[in-house]
């Protein structure tokens, strides 16, 4: 079998603050192939933004520091490389679409400017060659008369709008991988759906990996190969989304289908929870870190041991805690 | 008798610029707008951004003085009452708001804010109502010594029953609900829609439940109202609108829901363009000129208003977006 495009092996990383050391990732593990989606799924707080921060080295410095682990793009690892070769990487390898369109677009400076930036940076042209590549960028994501709207304003454009011309700036220099970060969060259904399908389609076109992260599993069900759910820091369940999605193994990953309200869920009947929160990253249980809101009967030993990881077929993993573990060799 | 009756609602803002600051426009946010909710019941209102739905919330706890139009509540016309008068009628009308971190104040305890309520109503004792205070927070499910907290030491869903109990304090009939848990995570959220519809049992506290998740407007509603544009283009109870959608843009919303099932994927019809702006909105039928439908120009000619097609339920009855 031919190496995976990109491999995460034991990524760990921390925070410097106040109060020590914080780990917000913990010994996260995947692999990514060429024209795959992968999804990760998680609450705020568990480490999914972290973790594609510290795949493009882009963690707030110099607080964050990653600990270990190696990030490897077709087989060069990302996290030993020097300051200036990781920028060559990012655009050209590894590009990144963030949650907030309006934010991450320069309010003072024309759309086509920051396109043309993107451009010529990595790929020094003329002007006027630079302008037309541009404007060919804003047709192909889906910009409508894009001539014009090359010289508008983020303001002046609608949210879905803005999320097309980030997406045409990230796919410029044709990346190998695109990390898209809540891309649809902010958006409105219908332009949600919209987005979706357009980055489905450039994937078709262009044969990109694509590392969606979001919180909404109907996102996932729709447009993912595989999925990855994080909680506090680790990943806990990975696997093909049809698989996790008939058979999910991790109670927390069965807790976040189950509290879901459906369309065919009888209306105004109590949704089933995951009681309690998320703990806090100062005391984090060493062991299994959902054991806490576990629905399942658990021992001590659980919270102050580390649970094994286990495969069980067609590339299905989970942190097989104590608590479910026996099942999973009974079936 | 309804509890709330809003009647041809129209919310106008005027778009002023240029040296003298003139009105150059008009922003037509909601644009005659009639519903109405009786005691225990949930209305759901959904729509795309823009769509006016927080207008309409905003101006039913009068938050805005409408246009034009009449909000009654509970017999008494809102739109026109002094701020007086609406002391008293907002004993019985709350609100809960979208970001629970920007609608506590940060330099309040939590006690403080619970008790507030009552100290602008004038109600008890400073011992009565630090009591109650602690009552409430239990009842929302927090620890009561929650009241000696700032609101930074809680989580957003912490936060999101905080600000219920503070919207439950005076006993009202009436909760109007913009968004509120589109700030909070999933599992949280299940939390909180738990407790909204527990705390209506209990109470008998009928909502006006504004989101822009369909399904959770589902799983929270008796009846549902879609907003397009600064008007309701379709209502009807909860069950027979998802199943039975009449409307184009009703149809358009409940196919674009990303369903969390990988069995279930399929080809959408997408949607094009985007909402338009409602400074200077079409005439007519505002969906179908989006949709640029042929027909939409006999829109244009005949009265846009709502008609009963089945019994509850409601649709604009224009040519290009619904088969009569």
């Amino acid at each position: 079998m031919a190496a995976p495009l990109l491999e995460v092996r034991n990524l760990r990383v921390g925070f410097q603050t106040d109060n020590g050391l914080l780990t917000a990732v913990d010994d996260v593990d995947f692999t990514l192939d060429a024209g795959k989606t992968l999804g990760v799924v998680g609450e705020s707080g568990c480490g999914k933004s972290v973790t594609a921060m510290s795949l493009m080295r882009l963690l707030p410095q110099p607080a964050g520091v990653i600990l270990g682990g190696e990030v490897r793009l077709e087989g060069r690892d990302l996290t030993q490389l020097p300051i200036g070769d990781m920028r060559k990487i990012r655009g050209n390898d590894i590009a990144m679409i963030f949650q907030e369109p309006m934010t991450a677009l320069n309010p003072v400076q024309s759309v086509g400017r920051q396109i043309i930036e993107a451009i010529q940076l990595h790929e020094p042209m003329l002007p006027n060659k630079a302008l037309k590549r541009a404007v060919e960028l804003m047709e192909w994501v889906g910009i409508p008369a894009p001539d014009q709207r090359v010289n508008e304003y983020p303001h002046q454009l609608s949210g879905g709008m803005r999320q097309r011309v980030m997406i045409a700036m990230a796919l410029s220099c044709h990346p190998k991988v695109l990390i898209a970060d809540e891309p649809t969060t902010a958006l409105d259904v219908t332009v949600q759906a919209q987005i979706l399908e357009l980055l489905k389609r450039l994937q078709r076109e262009t044969g990109m990996a694509v590392i969606l992260i979001t919180h909404d599993l109907g996102v996932v069900a729709e447009v993912c190969d595989d999925l990855a759910v994080m909680y506090a820091g680790r990943i806990v369940e990975r696997g093909p989304v049809s698989e996790i999605f008939a058979k999910p193994l991790h109670p927390y990953t069965q807790g976040l289908i189950n509290c879901l309200p459906k369309l065919d869920h009888p209306p105004k009947t109590p949704l089933p929870v995951i009681p309690g929160m998320v703990p806090s990253l100062k005391d984090m249980p060493k062991g299994c870190r959902f054991a806490p809101r576990c629905p399942n009967k658990h021992s001590d030993d659980v919270l102050s041991q580390r649970q094994p990881w286990k495969e069980c077929g067609s590339g299905h993993g989970v942190e097989a805690c104590a608590c479910f573990a026996q099942q999973l060799s009974a079936s | 008798m309804s509890l709330l009756s809003v009647q041809n609602l129209k919310m106008h803002f005027p778009v002023r610029g240029g040296v003298f600051y003139t009105t150059k426009a008009t922003c037509k946010a909601v644009d005659g707008v009639s519903f109405e909710l009786q005691p225990g019941e949930t209305l759901g209102l959904v729509g795309e951004s823009g769509c006016g739905k927080s207008t309409v919330a905003k101006s039913v706890v009068r938050l805005l003085k409408p246009t034009a139009g009449s909000i009654q509540f509970n017999g008494h016309d809102i739109s026109t009452k002094s701020q007086g008068q609406l002391r008293e009628l907002r004993r019985e009308l709350q609100m809960v708001f979208q970001d629970p971190a920007e609608s506590l104040n940060p330099r309040h305890t939590i006690g403080q804010i619970l008790e507030e309520p009552f100290i602008i109503q004038k109600m008890g004792t400073r011992a009565e109502r630090s009591e109650w205070a602690a009552e409430l927070l239990k009842r929302v499910g927090l620890p009561a010594d929650g009241v000696h907290k700032y609101p930074f030491e809680f989580s957003g869903g912490q936060r999101q029953r905080i600000g219920i109990a503070r919207a439950l304090a005076l006993k009202p009939k009436l909760i109007v609900c913009d968004e509120p848990v589109s700030a909070l995570d999933v599992s949280v959220q299940a939390q909180v829609l738990n407790l909204l519809l527990e705390l209506q049992r209990d109470f008998g506290l009928a909502y006006l439940f504004i989101a822009h998740d369909l399904s959770v407007v589902q799983h929270m509603s008796d009846r549902v109202a879609v907003m397009y544009l600064g008007k309701i283009v379709e209502m009807a109870p909860a069950a027979e609108l998802y199943k039975n959608p009449r409307h184009a843009y009703t149809k358009a919303l409940l196919d674009a829901i990303p369903i969390a099932d990988p069995t279930k994927r399929r080809e959408r019809q997408l949607l094009k363009g985007d909402v338009p702006s409602p400074i200077n909105p079409p005439a007519g039928c505002a969906f179908g000129h989006r949709m640029k439908h042929p027909e939409w120009q006999e829109s244009t000619k005949i009265d846009l208003r709502l008609k009963e097609v089945s019994p509850g339920h409601f649709v604009q009855a224009c040519p290009c977006c619904v088969d009569l």
